[in-house]
């Protein structure tokens, strides 16, 4: 158990003052910091429509630094994405937004969600039902490249569209 | 509060092993002789170790062995104090540790050499086979009475590693004594202590989507804490422990909100279209800190608990990111990640100045965490694309911890657990 031990092994701490000088006298437990280890039973694949996957080939789009913009080059994207949401309305999609490792994991996390959005909003706007869009974002998590450089952080900074 | 300027700089890593590398400690050192404990020889040599370990890394000590003396008492009787004065020996320390099967013990003496009298005079009752929580008692023990600011040895560090899994682990102050709280095949970030340490928070990415946990240490007791259909990340408690403060999706944007834990009633906190994330409390509960991108680039905001309506006030405005805040224990200024050109740093910035002081100089530093004695800040760097955990003290000793397996990351410091 990793516990405060109770009031009475905590911590006794007497102070002698005696008439001419101090000493501090003190008795003390150790606790015990023994922990309980626990697995978290992964469910990921519970998200994933798998007709979709079959019919819906996954794309992604790429964004710059700090941003969460679509570029010319990611509408081109998206709009085929639309035409095959389109001609398959029973299908739903799953956006999920990337960022690159610099800055901290929480904005980063934040920022992935923008990205995702802002794919969201460009396939709502196009005529997708929103009930037929999940967003969510792996910040830095996920990274598709390793490398500490411009080109790995390009490749990282994404929406993945399945 | 000491205030200091850095310059540090990094040696080579050597893996498994703890690197203290003591740049510029502060000007005065204490001079403390140690004794190696009287009883059991093996034990008292490892608990030896420890000590001056833990007291070297604080930074504000020179620690004698019995190799630099002049005699080597075994008891009170024995010191010569004059042995002492010559070396210009502040403090000595002597002890014996007593180890049958079923319990350990340990006395300890402290001595000052300038007035040639006893100061203090402890007894730690152990745990069999638990002799670092020992040697780190007695550690806090000798920094308490010689500095008179509480000892950070018998803290614990909680962190994420990444190797063929996620792991969150804990491990003692100086990277020791590791113990895993959650296996995950998927990320795991933003570990944070509950104020009586006896739960942790962090986000667990084991659903599919950033979810906050909280779960308790010693049972392994563990619940999502708001169950809905969006994400949910960046988990704070507030000193007095019933409250939490998250960054919620669910209108698409990061915003702020606060959860009463004991009836789940949330208020919201920020709203802007900006991101709005990385809150923090200040210590009396009464600010909290964030991360916002509204001025177009991070930079940290505070809000006000007390003051109703209370708006944002930016609190950073040099560099082009500042994230991650948290406030001193003193509440004399705030540490958080900076940059002031491509380089990312841990800063602080004490209030009453109008600058701000890098405390690290790699390139890609994150996550500061700062002891709840105030007096040491433990963050994540890279190096060669590895994740490894280092600290600075704010007496300016640098050390870095052990690396265990894999990629290390996102450090959290409990609070006091003696």
């Amino acid at each position: 158990m990793f516990i405060f031990k109770n009031k009475i092994n905590f911590l006794i701490v007497v102070i002698f003052l005696s008439s001419c000088s101090s000493m501090n006298i003190t008795e003390e437990n150790v606790y015990s910091d023994n922990v309980k280890t626990v697995k978290a039973s992964s469910s990921m694949s519970e998200n994933i429509n798998l007709d979709s996957m079959a019919i819906f080939a996954n794309a992604t789009v790429y964004f710059e630094f700090d941003k969460s913009s679509l570029t010319s080059k990611s509408i081109q994207t998206l709009k085929s994405a639309v035409d095959a949401l389109n001609e398959n309305t029973s299908i739903k999609v799953t956006l999920s937004g990337h960022a690159d490792e610099r800055g901290t994991r929480e904005y980063n996390l934040a920022l992935g969600q923008r990205r995702a959005e802002s794919v969201s909003d460009y396939l709502v706007l196009n005529g997708i039902n929103k009930s037929r869009i999940t967003v969510k974002s792996f910040g830095e998590e996920k990274p598709l490249a390793y490398g500490q450089d411009e080109s790995s952080y390009a490749k990282n900074r994404r929406v993945e569209i399945n | 509060m000491k205030k200091i300027l850095l310059i540090l700089f990094f040696s080579n890593i050597s893996f498994s092993e703890l690197i203290l590398e003591i740049t510029q400690g502060t000007e005065d050192p204490f001079r403390v002789a140690i004794i190696e404990f009287q009883g059991s020889n093996e034990i008292s040599k490892d608990i030896h170790e420890i000590i001056k370990n833990n007291l070297k890394r604080s930074g504000e000590f020179t620690i004698f062995d019995n190799d630099d003396l002049l005699s080597t008492p075994k008891s009170e009787n024995d010191i010569i104090f004059n042995d002492f004065k010559i070396l210009n020996i502040d403090y000595l320390v002597i002890g014996n540790i007593v180890n049958d099967k079923l319990n350990i013990t340990s006395e300890y003496k402290v001595f000052d050499i300038k007035k040639s009298k006893k100061v203090r005079s402890s007894t730690i009752f152990g745990i069999p086979n638990k002799n670092r929580q020992l040697a780190h008692y007695i550690s806090d023990g000798i920094y308490e009475e010689i500095t008179g600011i509480k000892g950070i040895a018998s803290t614990k560090i909680l962190y994420v590693t990444e190797n063929e899994d996620f792991k969150l682990i804990v491990a003692d102050a100086d990277g020791k004594n590791e113990q895993v709280l959650l296996e995950s095949s998927e990320p795991i970030i933003s570990p944070s202590w509950s104020p009586d340490s006896k739960k942790v928070a962090y986000v667990s990415f084991e659903t599919g989507m950033a979810k906050v946990f909280v779960q308790d240490i010693a049972t392994g007791k563990r619940d999502v804490v708001i169950k809905n259909s969006s994400q949910i990340s960046s988990p704070a408690w507030s000193p007095d422990g019933k409250f939490l403060s998250l960054t919620m999706y669910q209108d698409g944007n990061a915003e702020i909100y606060i959860l009463n834990l004991r009836n789940k009633n949330l208020t919201r906190l920020t709203n802007h279209y900006a991101i709005d994330t990385e809150s923090s409390w200040s210590k009396k509960g009464s600010k909290i800190m964030f991360t916002s991108g509204r001025s177009g680039s991070p930079q940290l905001y505070e809000i006000n608990l007390r003051q109703s309506n209370a708006r944002p006030k930016r609190v950073t405005f040099d560099g082009n990111y500042n994230a991650k805040g948290s406030y001193l224990p003193n509440n004399e200024g705030i540490v958080f990640v900076h940059r002031a050109d491509v380089n990312f740093q841990i800063a602080i910035k004490y209030f009453d100045e109008n600058f701000i002081r890098p405390l690290t100089e790699s390139q890609m530093d994150e996550s500061p965490s700062i002891s709840p004695n105030g007096n040491v800040i433990v963050y994540a760097i890279r190096e060669e694309g590895m994740g490894l955990l280092s600290g600075v003290t704010l007496s300016g000793a640098k050390f870095k911890l052990p690396a265990s397996e894999g990629a290390v990351r996102e450090p959290s410091w409990s609070g006091f657990l003696r």
